[in-house]
């Protein structure tokens, strides 16, 4: 591989990787916080996507029960963008209100919160389909004004080239990175979710309201998988209401592989599993998924707790 | 540490459990769309399966094939049904996978007692669920199962779709004649589908038969969205030409990805991006591919006519091809039907009767469908008089295209 072709492939891993780490970060909060694996994410991903394409078109496919039905207003890509993830927090507060709050009240085991959440993914799966069908949907060429489409560092005879979307998605997982960090480290909003996710009782002592927490938890992290779907749907279109499924596994893989909880952990697998895809030889290009699985149960046999994950002790 | 070890092995279980329950491989969803109706000789509408992908990554193609028969079940009992008694078609879910289509296949034949199947969507999935149908004696016409061997599978097994080897080559030959200076050829495939590893095939061997050069051979998966790693190793060995087997979704993308990254040579597509479904996923990069077709919506043909307008009335615009084959699967069905003339009201108890001379009528008979005249082989392989093939002009916007024949 000449030195044009790896850098190729290293801007293609990263610009890979940021998807998956924008996407796992939503997953790795809810586990950081309430030590639950949300399998929902990957539905409200796909969601988030949907729910910023009506709003900047104004309508809602061709082929499901909503076909016929308009929006009065087509909002700008930023500001869909914004309401649609906001829109995807809102139904991530309602899967913690239906699936996981009954079961914490009743002390339930964590596995079947996990059964729960993937129910309600499968029943909003099969509802996006009922009502928008299972139509492709691509965001208008335009969506980021008149950018070019592909940005090229390299030379006329050995060209390097990304595609512009790509590196706006870099940008923005390292911004909402810096946001999230500075969030959870430097707020009060931050020290007191922490503190839930330690000791809920104890929390309530000291006048949080662990409940409310865990409602604004939930939030987030749906705002934050709504805007990774929407990210990715403008880069590669929305592929139908099972998009978010293999992100949602692949999500997973980031999080146990940067380590279970940890932010900077998401990031740093999110981007280890996208460099290694990008580098799998091109003639066994179509086993990327089985590379970055591999790696991941490495990962597994030599350091169970992830690149970046601490070692939980439990004390007896 | 222990605990953490089991948290993280229930992860990776409730993944895989994730991925059975969610994915197009889930069979759970399969029982929808059924209605319980049973042959009877006393006018009782002829129940006639239709097994296809309403479910899952596929059902884009298989929505079109729902719809295309629903035209063709209203259009014939218009015209009065078989020698007067209608026909009640029986639809079930493929989902998208094996194992949806042998559930699909197996409700069909012993719950639903169908005198014939339209079924299911993939080749793939043909080859998991034509064998259910053949050793049940009920006939399968396949709608777009166009891999090598499908109607080899069996006596009561027979296909409506042309085989790729017949359809593909056109539209290799098509873009020579338009740019006789094509030299260097990369060609796309997803692996993980039967019908495009049949096809890849078709086209590698096209290539070399046209004396051109196979510079690189790129596989990918039906699932994958990002294809930039396989599209910057294609474009490093500067191709003329890209030919790409895969399904909409993904060949769409593909397209996209090929274009933004700065490709501006001719794409060819497969059968499975035959489809105005295309066009929403790389809107105005669309434009320029060329397709070879098994169906034009401009051919000349009374059925034609009837059936285009039915369903641009209904959906504004002109009709895929995987409608317009499942509606030639239905009316294979009901005018060799018809020909049985008393025997095609056959009582419950003499189903598996009419199974069998059924099967036999269908590949007796000459059809005149939507895609032109066609006929079978005594194994089942579909006789097709024309092939078409068409180049995507999209408007400017890219919201709206339409596939232009090239003659």
């Amino acid at each position: 591989m000449n030195f044009t072709l790896f850098f190729q492939q290293f801007l293609n891993g990263l610009s890979i990787g940021s998807v998956y780490a924008i996407f796992a970060l939503g997953y790795t909060l809810i586990f950081s916080i309430l030590g639950i694996i949300n399998f929902a994410h990957g539905a409200i991903f796909t969601l988030g996507a949907y729910f910023t394409y009506s709003l900047m078109g104004g309508a809602f496919g061709f082929n499901g029960l909503l076909a016929n039905a308009s929006l009065p207003v087509q909002l700008p890509f930023a500001l869909a963008l914004l309401l649609g993830s906001g829109l995807a927090g809102l139904v991530g507060v309602a899967v913690e209100r239906i699936a996981f709050q009954p079961l914490r009240q009743r002390q339930a085991d964590p596995l079947l919160t996990v059964v729960s959440s993937l129910g309600v993914a499968v029943v909003i799966v099969n509802l996006i389909q009922y009502l928008v069908g299972a139509e492709i949907y691509t965001f208008p060429n335009n969506t980021y004004g008149d950018l070019p489409a592909a940005l090229n560092f390299g030379t006329a005879a050995q060209p390097i080239m990304i595609r512009t979307v790509q590196v706006i998605i870099f940008a923005v997982s390292v911004v909402i990175l810096g946001i999230l960090t500075f969030l959870i480290n430097r707020t009060k909003f931050g020290k007191a979710m922490k503190a839930v996710a330690e000791d809920p009782t104890t929390a309530s002592l000291l006048g949080i309201n662990p409940d409310r927490f865990i409602i604004l938890t939930f939030f987030v992290s749906s705002f934050l998988g709504g805007l990774a779907g929407t990210l990715v749907g403008s880069s590669v279109g929305i592929a139908g209401p099972y998009f978010g499924i293999g992100f949602g596994l692949k999500g997973l893989a980031v999080i146990v592989l940067g380590g279970l909880g940890s932010i900077p952990g998401a990031v740093l697998g999110g981007l280890v599993i996208g460099l290694v895809e990008a580098f799998v030889p091109s003639d066994y290009s179509a086993y990327k998924d089985a590379a970055a699985f591999g790696i991941l149960f490495l990962m597994l046999l030599v350091r169970p707790q992830g690149l970046l994950g601490r070692t939980f002790v439990q004390k007896v | 540490m222990k605990k953490f070890a089991a948290y993280t092995s229930s992860l990776l279980v409730t993944g895989s459990l994730f991925l059975g329950a969610c994915s197009p491989n889930s069979t759970n969803t399969a029982a929808n769309n059924t209605t319980n109706v049973t042959t009877s000789g006393s006018g009782a509408p002829i129940p006639i399966g239709i097994a296809v992908a309403q479910t899952g990554p596929v059902s884009l193609l298989g929505q079109e094939q729902v719809t295309g028969a629903k035209i063709a079940e209203k259009y014939f009992n218009d015209q009065g049904g078989i020698n007067g008694t209608p026909i009640k078609l029986v639809f079930q879910d493929t989902t998208g996978d094996e194992a949806g289509a042998i559930n699909a296949f197996q409700t069909l034949i012993t719950r639903d007692k169908v005198v014939g199947i339209v079924g299911p969507t993939l080749s793939q999935q043909a080859f998991g669920a034509d064998p259910v149908a053949e050793r049940a004696k009920v006939p399968v016409l396949g709608p777009s199962n166009t891999a090598k061997g499908v109607p080899q599978i069996g006596d009561y097994i027979a296909r409506v779709s042309a085989p790729i080897s017949v359809v593909a080559p056109n539209a290799v030959k098509a873009v020579l004649k338009l740019n006789p200076q094509i030299k260097k050829v990369a060609v796309f495939y997803a692996q993980n589908d039967a019908f495009s590893k049949s096809e890849t095939e078709t086209f590698q061997q096209t290539v070399k038969d046209q004396n051109l050069d196979l510079v690189t051979v790129q596989k990918f998966q039906t699932t994958d969205t990002d294809f930039q790693t396989q599209v910057t190793n294609a474009l490093n060995l500067k191709p003329d030409l890209v030919i790409i087997s895969g399904l909409a979704a993904d060949g769409g993308n593909l397209v996209r990805q090929l274009r933004e990254l700065g490709y501006k040579g001719v794409i060819v597509g497969g059968n499975g991006l035959n489809t105005s479904n295309l066009f929403s996923v790389c809107k105005a990069l669309c434009d320029g591919i060329v397709i070879a077709q098994a169906y034009s919506p401009e051919h000349s043909g009374e059925v034609n006519a009837a059936f285009r307008k039915a369903y641009q009335d209904q959906y504004k615009k002109e009709p895929p091809q995987f409608s317009a084959q499942a509606f030639a699967g239905v009316q294979v069905f009901v005018e060799a039907l018809e020909k049985m003339g008393d025997q095609a009201k056959a009582n419950p108890g003499a189903i598996a009767e009419l199974r069998t001379a059924l099967n036999q009528q269908v590949l007796t008979g000459k059809y005149e469908t939507p895609l032109g005249e066609i006929a079978f082989t005594p194994d089942g392989e579909v006789v097709q008089k024309e092939f078409y093939v068409a180049q995507i002009k999209m408007d400017e916007d890219g919201n709206n295209g339409k596939f232009v024949f090239l003659k």
